[in-house]
């Protein structure tokens, strides 16, 4: 899969006008930027739209999606270059299996990111799903574990379904700043990002409508309900995520399996050996020694 | 009329209603030592299948005491009787020794509780002695002859016929002085062997009068009869107490090896002069025997006790000097000295009473080997030994106890060499007052082999039991023990469950070990044990959670050397380091060599990625490592019930020698204590107190840490109410437990809180093998139980889901 071949992204020819030239804009910056290679992550719970919102992005039908089953048994990755710039996207199987994490999705990704950069990760939710639990905070959490607190300095939090008529009282922009919120507060707890560091590590979040019934405006390009056109927004901030300064998630053998507990404390282990023979064993042979002291003799003795 | 030395009071050894032989009897026929019993084991070891002891010799305990009980009619006045009420004494020891000790023998059950209770038993005992019907055994059968007198005439006892046999209706004893009779409670009936009912010949009151008289309690003692209109006669004894002038201070000696005074007779012809001087000489003799005797063990705080009657009885009556000798030999008693007597009150008249003890000093220990047939032989096992095991009060020049005694055996039963052990204190003919303890054993054969074979028919093709699947199992094992007389053995054996096939699972172990590291004479106790072994155990690190269904299993299959030393500072606490070498292969449930954990996925299927189970992730490590534990053990039983502490540490040091080097400090610190809550008398028969358990445990490991060396959480002996493993498998761990034990009349209820937690650690074990097979990490649990013999039953609820269980498990949490 690696080895994949590098096709020319053609998708690119069908979207809008008003789109392409805002995509190819922003290509163009990150070439200025010197970034040549674009690879971009993605991940979320099962049947959340990940592999819609990939295939919205590069324009073509390029990972099989269905509307009631996993299509996606294992990691995937989309190339398509243009101009001489690469844009790699992985597509992932969804995070969540029978109410779990699914530890085995997680290994699986891991192994098939290995060597490689991750520029952009994208955290695929639905935004008309009202409520987030426990399972959302395991899933932020197991990725984190995998990857480490770095990878949300890259992180995306993509909602999609987002042409969604809000629950009676509230404004469209108003659900969506909630919901956003609830989420958001949710990675934060599993990324176990600090409260100083909210404002340095701020997630943005994008809205996503892959549905061909999307709404859209005059140059034909797909909008949300609040008029924004979402592709160009979508990319616009991947590159303000790439060009944000901060480095690429290497994902070596290392980053996968975490530190080795097995090598912390290692030089340690003669002090603690010393400790343990001083304080706990001299000890213990005192008190024995205590006991044998006090132990009640009988009278003859 | 007696004579009576003039500086001493001779004073029957045989007469203290405290003593076993204390009653008189016409037949002069003394107990000797060969028929007591003596303090006996005999064990049957377990392991030893010919053993040719299978029935404990205590098991007819009840049946010595009434052989006894009619034996002690006999007059004895020799001391080896009363050796031999130190003996019965000791012999219903051996009960108790049993009954607390290792269980040896199960088949002597129902002998011990025959016994009645070892020193429990010495009360029913002296019952027994003083109920009339032990007597009228000796004389029920024979007939007597009416006096053939008119009624109610006073005969004295000259005057009796010699021919007739004469039936005693009642005793009185008549006091002079007071001119009145004595109660039937006073002492001097207790010196007398006439008892009302009895058939007496004249010669046989002559005899009794005599010993009266001689007895030195008496200035004057005069025997008359009185007939009674049915032909039988009453017998009166009139009698003057002798007195001594008062004293003011008490003096207690050991006069045991030292030459008894003789009274010597004193020619009538004296003049007054030489009398004089006789005396003086005599009680310049006295002085110097004063001088010469040693300190006796009286405490100063009885001595004071008797100093006390003493002085608010002013004279010095022989009543008063039979109350002091009972004092002085009950408290040599209570205490365990069971050959001490008091033989002799001296310096009379004087202002100060000498009362001269012989307590009883071992002269000789003398161990000696039996054959089969009980035959004097040479012993394989060397005596240093034996001797090691003996309690020092048991040497030669103490005063021999019984408790010393009935510790020498129990020391020796532990060493586990013998099948018959008899300790036997008997007099020393040699050496008067002088006791020689006698150590017989017999030994227990030095090589065993014993094979044990089981077949099991396994299902073949089809699920039918075929011919060819007829597998013969069982067990080969040897053992030579007591290599050298020096206890070192070698033991081994090999289990399968197919011999024809047995690399399939074959277990082993071969162990030899060898006591008395430091030689046999150095106090220090340190052995040494090598073995070479090999072990399969089921991994709960590789165990499911809550609502997980089935994880596959991984086997542990250690094989390998060890070699420690275990110094024992108590019998209880200890001290053991070694090496340990050992290859650890990990295997699925199909006995393949499995590096990684399985598990079921949710579709159903199985997946082979789990958690590494070993460092090497080949599923073969091999590892050298140190290893030491010490554990203080201060427990000890209250009726029963276990009381005290026990602290446990044990660390195991890698060596950086092996699979991948592996180097690491695993410990873990064992704390448990049991708490009295109520103080109670001890003593056999008596409640339990209530106890409180107190127990923590932490565990840790830093360094390389294989999955199969994780701690694990949950099981009957970590968190009680969950699966082995089910809570957790992590780098550190605590657990923390709290259990109230209430005695319910034999046994007894409790309820338990306990508490395990992982410290976050869980991920730091490779794989992360509880998050993996959905494990909490941390877990509770409370509950109630009841201890039926060895079975614990009990109600556990886990706290993780709530829901609760009825367990039961064999032996103790802690």
């Amino acid at each position: 899969m690696a080895s994949q071949i590098i096709r020319e992204w053609a998708g690119i020819q069908q979207f809008p006008a008003a789109t392409q030239s805002k995509l190819l804009e922003l290509l163009g910056k990150l070439k200025q930027e010197n970034v040549s290679t674009l690879t971009i992550l993605v991940m979320g719970k099962g049947g959340v739209g990940k592999s819609s919102t990939v295939n919205s992005i590069i324009g073509e039908r390029a990972v099989a999606v269905s509307a009631f089953q996993s299509e996606t048994p294992r990691p995937v990755m989309v190339s398509r270059s243009r101009a001489g710039f690469t844009l790699n996207i992985i597509d992932t199987p969804g995070l969540v299996e029978g109410g779990y994490v699914n530890d085995q999705a997680l290994d699986l990704i891991k192994k098939f990111l290995l060597n490689k950069t991750i520029d952009v990760f994208l955290y695929v939710d639905r935004l008309d799903a009202y409520r987030v639990d426990n399972l959302d905070k395991q899933i932020v959490k197991a990725i984190t574990d995998s990857f480490g607190k770095e990878i949300w300095r890259r992180g995306i939090v993509v909602l999609t379904h987002a042409q969604l008529s809000p629950p009676d009282g509230l404004t469209y922009d108003e659900f969506t700043s909630r919901r956003s919120e609830a989420l958001l507060k949710i990675v934060r707890m599993g990324a176990r990002i600090r409260k100083q560091d909210i404002q340095a590590a701020s997630i943005p979040v994008v809205l996503v409508e892959n549905s061909g019934r999307c709404n859209k405006n005059e140059s034909d390009e797909k909008i949300l309900p609040s008029g924004t056109a979402w592709i160009p927004n979508l990319v616009q901030t991947i590159t303000d995520a790439v060009l944000s300064g901060s480095n690429g998630i290497l994902v070596d053998q290392k980053l996968i399996e975490g530190p080795n507990p097995n090598n912390r404390g290692k030089v340690l282990i003669p002090f603690i050996l010393a400790f343990q023979y001083f304080f706990i064993v001299k000890r213990i042979q005192k008190s024995i020694k205590n006991d044998i002291a006090r132990e009640s003799r009988p009278a003859w003795a | 009329m007696a004579s009576i030395a003039a500086h001493g009071l001779a004073i029957p050894v045989n007469r203290s209603h405290r003593r076993l032989n204390s009653a008189n009897t016409t037949s002069g026929t003394s107990v000797t030592a060969a028929s007591l019993h003596p303090l006996t084991i005999k064990s049957k070891l377990p392991t030893f299948s010919s053993s040719q002891n299978p029935k404990p010799s205590f098991s007819n305990t009840r049946d010595n005491s009434n052989i006894f009980a009619s034996k002690q009619l006999q007059n004895v006045v020799k001391t080896s009787a009363a050796i031999g009420a130190g003996l019965y004494a000791l012999s219903s020891g051996v009960s108790n020794v049993l009954l607390s000790g290792n269980g040896g023998g199960g088949s002597g059950g129902g002998g011990y509780g025959g016994g009645g209770g070892g020193g429990g038993g010495g009360d029913s005992f002296w019952s027994k002695i003083f109920s009339p019907a032990a007597i009228a055994g000796e004389e029920e059968s024979q007939e007597w002859d009416s006096h053939g007198l008119p009624a109610n005439i006073v005969v004295q006892l000259n005057k009796l016929s010699g021919f007739k046999k004469y039936k005693v209706s009642d005793i009185l004893f008549f006091d002079r002085r007071r001119g009145s009779t004595v109660g039937t409670e006073d002492s001097f009936f207790e010196m007398l062997s006439l008892r009302p009912g009895g058939v007496y010949t004249k010669a046989q009151l002559q005899k009794e009068l005599e010993t009266l008289a001689t007895s030195g309690m008496f200035e004057k003692v005069d025997l008359d009869a009185k007939t009674n209109p049915d032909g039988t006669v009453g017998v009166t004894i009139s009698f003057l107490e002798s007195t001594w002038q008062s004293a003011d201070k008490f003096r207690c000696i050991n006069v045991g090896l030292m030459p008894q005074s003789k009274p010597i007779e004193m020619d009538a012809d004296m003049t007054e002069k030489e009398k004089l001087e006789y005396f003086n000489s005599q009680e310049q003799d006295y002085r110097r025997r004063i001088e010469r005797s040693r300190p006796c063990l009286l405490p100063v705080s009885v001595q004071r006790e008797i100093l006390q009657l003493l002085r608010e009885k002013g004279t010095v009556s022989a009543r008063l000097l039979q109350k002091i000798r009972d004092k002085v030999q009950q408290w040599y008693h209570d205490n365990g000295y069971a050959c001490a007597q008091v033989v002799n009150f001296g310096n009379l008249n004087t202002k100060e009473v000498v009362c001269e003890v012989v307590e009883g000093d071992i002269t000789q220990m003398v161990i000696q080997f039996q054959d089969k047939l009980g035959n004097v032989c040479e012993g394989n096992t060397q005596y240093p030994v034996v001797r090691r095991e003996l309690p020092r009060q048991l040497r030669q020049g103490k005063v021999f106890n019984i408790e010393a005694g009935k510790q020498a055996l129990r020391n020796i039963n532990s060493l586990a060499l013998f099948s018959n052990i008899e300790v036997n204190p008997r007099p020393d003919e040699k050496n008067e007052g002088g006791i020689i303890v006698e150590i017989k054993l017999k030994e227990l054969e030095q090589k065993s082999a014993e094979v044990s074979t089981e077949w099991s028919i396994v299902p073949g093709r089809g699920g039918r039991p075929t011919l060819a699947s007829i597998q013969p199992g069982g067990t080969v094992s040897f053992e030579h023990r007591n290599l050298y007389g020096l206890n070192r053995s070698i033991l081994g054996s090999v289990t399968t469950s197919n011999f024809l096939n047995p690399q399939d699972d074959l277990a082993f172990k071969l162990e030899y070990v060898h006591p008395y590291l430091d030689g046999v004479y150095n106090p220090r106790n340190r052995t040494l044990r090598t073995s070479c072994f090999n072990s399969r155990k089921l991994s709960p690190v590789f165990t499911g959670g809550p609502g997980v269904d089935e994880v596959p299993p991984i086997w542990v299959d250690r094989a390998g050397l060890k070699a420690n030393i275990t110094e024992n500072f108590t019998r209880q606490s200890k001290f053991t380091y070694g090496l340990v070498m050992e290859e650890i292969t990990t295997r699925d449930e199909s006995s393949h060599i499995s590096a990684r954990g399985q598990r079921v996925l949710p579709s159903g299927g199985i997946s082979a990625d789990g958690p590494p189970t070993t460092l090497s992730e080949t599923g073969i490590d091999r590892m050298a490592f140190l290893q030491a534990n010490i554990t203080r053990d201060n427990t000890k039983f209250i009726n029963g019930t276990i009381v005290g502490e026990r602290n446990v540490f044990q660390v195991d040091q890698g060596l950086g020698v092996g699979t991948k080097f592996p180097f690491f400090n695993r410990h873990q610190l064992t704390m448990t204590q049991f708490i009295q809550l109520k103080q109670v008398e001890e003593g056999a028969g008596k409640a339990p107190p209530p106890v409180l358990v107190l127990h923590g445990h932490y565990g840790g490991c830093v360094g390389d840490l294989p999955s199969y060396d994780a701690f694990t959480l949950g099981g009957p002996y970590s968190v009680r109410g969950y699966n082995m493993g089910e809570i957790g498998a992590a780098r550190n761990i605590v657990e923390l437990a709290a259990e109230l034990r209430i005695p319910v009349r034999n046994t007894h209820v409790y309820a338990f809180a306990e508490h395990g937690n992982d410290l976050g650690t869980s991920k730091d074990v490779k794989g992360n093998p509880t998050e993996v097979y959905r494990r909490m990490g941390h877990g509770s649990s409370y509950g109630v139980g009841v201890k039926l013999g060895l079975v614990r039953a009990e109600y556990a609820v886990d706290h993780n889901s709530g829901t609760g269980a009825v367990f039961f498990r064999f032996g103790e949490r802690f």
